[in-house]
């Protein structure tokens, strides 16, 4: 299928994906937020902006949909743009099925792209965009009768300039994006002088150019589009070669890209996007072209719809027809081209001359530059690349400055230039760590959609609060916490939100309020999805635990351990099973997924009042900062998060039990003790407590020591996994992964949770 | 020894083409017998290294090594086959395989060469029951007087059945 496509055309479609999912990423909560409004008086004048977004967005999906031949979502967003037109114009009031109605738009716009990145075309999507397309028709036909009681006065301008449609950002993208446009349109030119019969270089002039005046259409650029459109005339007939003179009409269209140059930087300004004597450059185009093109060109051309592959169709129907004219009129139309390009070579100069004067003058006159952000697209696989060399960059400095051949040489100048090159390379990895973390917004936000679907499907009136929105986090925790975060609330919205008349019953708002946010916190982010519903019913949740087989005795189980029930495979107390929850699946895979990453979840409920899940999850999973311990001969990497002191113990702190628990007394605490040597079966040099050194480690607010012979020293590590293979076998006990030392042997990193876990279970 | 086994023909050439490499196997020994194993799934073989250790693994996944930076687990294929174990020796070598994308370690007594054994002289593995090693085994390969035992890579990596029976017995 891709073979059949241009590599500029893949590409096209490639980035116009992406563009339309950021629009709709951004959209979906503006127009949810909307629906919150509607119906209400006087409300349209506040949701102006919002529609007028939502309006653009349909707008370019339209625009660039048709310019890459998808006429299904073409036309699909074109339905839903007359809809908005009409609210927009006050012609009817926002319903709240217009909500659901875009949101089904924007849904189908997002499976279309899906389809469209695998098969660049949209020929699957006509009875999907079929019923959109009936869906917003019904709509607006339906509306008029009950609008005009509803409506009130007509708030929003009917004519709009639609130069006020235009946000900066999209300015400025339009101009980042032409610049690249000219830039490649200016490559292919050239290459098109050298070999002027290639039909693959005119086509990539001629699709680049024809980008440009659809961009520069769809902003509103007119003096832009005119020129670009006349231009594109010129290009086309020029392929045809014997209409107008190859040569000329590319010398002409490189001076021309100066030109668009500087009106794209103007644009940048903040200018109007006006092109100084435009009728010149008009003229000059059109003195290039024999007499019967100008009009009818000029004429054809307003067609939008004017695509890649047709037009290379078209091309080809204009050439047997300008060879037909050609033949009759070739001597005369010679004499003419050379004399009318003569002159309008000139114009072209003295044009450029008067343009830089204008310049120099603006500059003159003290106008700031307003300072560029650049963003840069960078493929995900190559950052993560960057990455791992990194890491390995890590490794190696560490096998470098601390290499045996050194050890107990007086090196001065070494010890310098190496605490030098230890702070490059740490800051070095900070910023590659950073260069992969991204806020949460774009996760919460998505949320929005999910709660507002769910409550018009459940009928329960459901607030979500967001918090902590820009809390930056590594790209694949935000992988690894979407499908928690959309199982965890929907139960939330399922089985913790009451229906409303319970709330009322219970001295409640009626609608539910459900907090997500995100904080960081030590090394983690913390993750809190908070209800006000009705709290986890401890009791159901033991019967059906007994009722299952998972739990016999339940005794002395603390609360918190019993809501962790929940998170079994299978396991759920609802009584049917609803397509929003009911069949235990879901908090299985909330629970995978947060194991993955090593984070934890910790579930507290007050019958009555609600429920809280916090999920703890490390920043990066990449790199630690460690210590590093030796016991025996095998040595160990402990996370320094987990680490509180460390003390070489006397006797008097230590007690040992009757079942032989070693407990030591740490100032008024009395801590447990587990031996490094017994957890991993290594011989240590002394098995006496008084002669090793104690580590006080905690875990989630609990605390113990652990019993090692020598602290080794702190240092950055580099988290490598234990291989598929070996995980196969099952967890290695008490260990979350390895890393490399610097003389290159594997070292364990010890899980200082798991430790604590088994020793709770009494495993040691 | 391992400088020998380093040295033998495992270049680039031999990955690239299916062909070469059809019918050849990398021969070691193991407890006094030679093995075979093909030679599709060698990567390289190197000499033997510190291992660190990593608990609540099975007796035979002697733990893991650092292959120019990555973690890879190393298997004793004495264990694996329930033999006496023994000491690592200047000869014991790690050959390692890739499997899927999954590289492991085979520590082996002796890498001996690369040998030629086509389909017809190997005939199947013996189905006598006794022990359960021979479920490793893809076949006997003849090559002149000598018997070849070539093993089956993926059952020796993951055949987990073998494992419960081995959990049973130990309980």
């Amino acid at each position: 299928m891709k073979d059949q496509f241009s590599p500029d055309h893949i590409e096209m479609v490639e980035e116009f994906c992406q563009e339309i999912r950021d629009l709709l990423d951004e959209l979906e909560p503006v127009i949810v937020d909307m629906g919150k409004g509607c119906g209400a008086e006087g409300q349209q004048e506040d949701i102006s902006d919002d529609i007028n977004g939502i309006f653009r967005l349909f707008h370019s999906i339209k625009g660039a949909a048709g310019f890459l031949n998808f006429p299904n979502i073409a036309t699909a967003s074109h339905s839903a743009e007359n809809l908005l037109d009409l609210i927009r114009t006050g012609a009817m009031s926002l319903q709240p099925d217009h909500i659901d109605l875009f949101c089904q738009g924007c849904d189908f716009i997002r499976e279309g792209i899906e389809h469209v990145c695998e098969h660049y075309e949209d020929e699957g999507l006509s009875t999907q965009s079929q019923v959109i397309r009936d869906r917003f028709l019904a709509a607006i036909e339906v509306d008029p009768q009950e609008a005009p009681e509803e409506q009130g006065p007509a708030v929003i301008d009917l004519d709009l300039d639609p130069a006020s449609l235009i946000s900066p950002e999209m300015s400025k993208n339009f101009v980042s994006e032409s610049q690249d446009i000219l830039q490649t349109m200016e490559t292919a030119l050239l290459n098109w002088l050298k070999d002027k019969g290639n039909q693959d270089l005119h086509g990539d002039v001629f699709r680049q150019i024809h980008s440009f005046k659809g961009n520069c259409g769809f902003l509103g650029f007119a003096d832009l589009e005119s020129l670009s459109h006349h231009l594109e005339t010129a290009i086309d007939l020029a392929r045809s070669g014997g209409a107008a003179d190859p040569a000329k009409i590319a010398d002409m269209a490189l001076n021309l890209i100066d030109i668009y140059r500087e009106t794209l930087a103007d644009i940048g300004e903040g200018g109007p996007g006006k092109i100084e004597g435009l009728s010149i450059y008009l003229d000059m185009i059109n003195d290039q072209l024999p007499p019967q093109d100008r009009v009818a060109q000029d004429v054809a051309g307003q067609e939008p719809d004017r695509l890649g592959d047709i037009l290379v169709e078209q091309g080809a129907a204009t050439k047997a027809e300008v060879d037909v004219g050609v033949a009759q009129q070739s001597r005369q139309l010679g004499a003419i081209l050379v004399e009318s390009g003569a002159v309008s070579h000139d114009q072209v100069d003295r044009a450029l001359e008067t343009q830089k004067e204008r310049k120099k003058k603006k500059a003159g006159a003290g106008k700031v530059k307003a300072t560029k952000r650049q963003d840069l697209r960078v493929d995900l696989g190559k950052l993560d690349q960057l990455i791992d060399l990194i890491g390995e960059l890590v490794i190696a400095e560490n096998m470098v400055v601390n290499s045996p051949d050194l050890e107990e040489m007086e090196l001065d100048h070494f010890q310098k230039s190496s605490q030098h090159l230890g702070k490059i390379v740490r800051d070095l990895q900070e910023m590659a760590m950073t260069l992969r973390m991204i806020p949460v917004s774009g996760l919460f936000r998505r949320m929005i959609r999910l709660v507002h679907d769910l409550s018009r499907k459940s009928g329960k009136k459901v607030e979500l609060i967001l918090s902590g929105e820009e809390t930056e986090v590594d790209k694949t925790v935000i992988e690894t916490i979407t499908d928690p975060l959309v199982h965890l609330l929907r139960n939330s919205m399922d089985h913790g939100i009451e229906p409303q008349d319970v709330r009322l019953e219970a001295g409640k708002e009626s609608a539910g309020i459900i907090r997500l946010s995100a904080v960081h916190e030590e090394g983690n982010v913390k993750i809190s999805i908070e209800d006000d519903g009705g709290g986890l019913p401890r009791d159901k949740i033991l019967a059906k635990a007994r009722e299952k087989g998972i739990l016999q005795d339940a005794a002395d189980m603390p609360d918190s351990e019993i809501y962790k029930l929940i998170f079994a495979p299978g396991f759920s107390t609802a009584a049917e099973i609803t397509d929003v929850s009911g069949r235990g699946v879901g908090m299985d895979v909330v629970r995978q997924n947060i194991n993955k990453v090593n984070g934890s979840i910790d579930i507290k409920s007050r019958a009555g009042q609600g429920t809280t899940v916090d999920l703890r999850i490390p920043l990066t999973l990449a790199i630690i900062e460690g210590m590093l311990v030796r016991c025996g001969i095998s040595r160990y990497i402990i996370p320094i998060i987990n680490i509180m002191e460390s003390f070489r113990p006397n006797p008097g702190m230590i007690t040992v039990g009757p079942d032989g628990q070693e407990v030591v007394k740490v100032r008024e605490n009395l801590l447990p003790v587990v031996r490094l040597h017994d957890l991993h079966n290594v011989a240590p040099d002394n098995h006496e407590l008084e002669k090793g050194i104690l580590i006080v480690l905690e875990a989630r607010g609990s605390n113990f020591c652990l019993l090692v012979d020598e602290l080794l020293g702190q240092q950055q590590t580099v988290i490598k996994g234990l291989s598929d293979y070996v995980s196969s076998f099952g967890n290695a006990g008490g260990v979350s992964g390895c890393t490399i030392m610097g003389n290159g042997e594997v070292c364990l990193i010890l899980d200082v949770q798991s430790v604590l876990d088994r020793l709770n279970e009494g495993g040691y | 020894m391992a400088e020998l086994a380093r040295d033998l023909d495992l270049d680039d050439d031999l990955y690239d083409d299916e062909d070469t490499q059809k019918d050849k196997y990398l021969t070691f020994h193991v407890n006094g017998e030679d093995y075979g194993i093909d030679i599709a799934f060698v990567t390289e073989i190197i000499g033997i290294q510190k291992i660190t250790e990593v608990p609540d693994m099975p007796i035979f996944i002697k733990g893991v090594i650092n292959l120019r930076g990555k973690v890879i687990p190393v298997m004793d294929v004495r264990l694996r086959f329930n033999m006496e174990e023994r000491a690592y020796d200047e000869r014991t070598c790690i050959i390692v395989v890739d499997i899927d994308g999954t590289a492991v370690g085979l520590v082996v007594d002796e890498v001996r060469e690369v040998a030629d054994i086509p389909e017809a002289q190997v005939e199947p593995p013996p189905q006598t029951g006794k022990g359960q090693s021979s479920r490793y085994l893809k076949g006997m390969g003849k090559l002149g007087d000598e018997v070849k035992i070539l093993l089956n890579a993926e059952k020796l990596l993951y055949d987990e059945e073998l494992e419960k029976l081995e959990a049973l017995e130990e309980a």
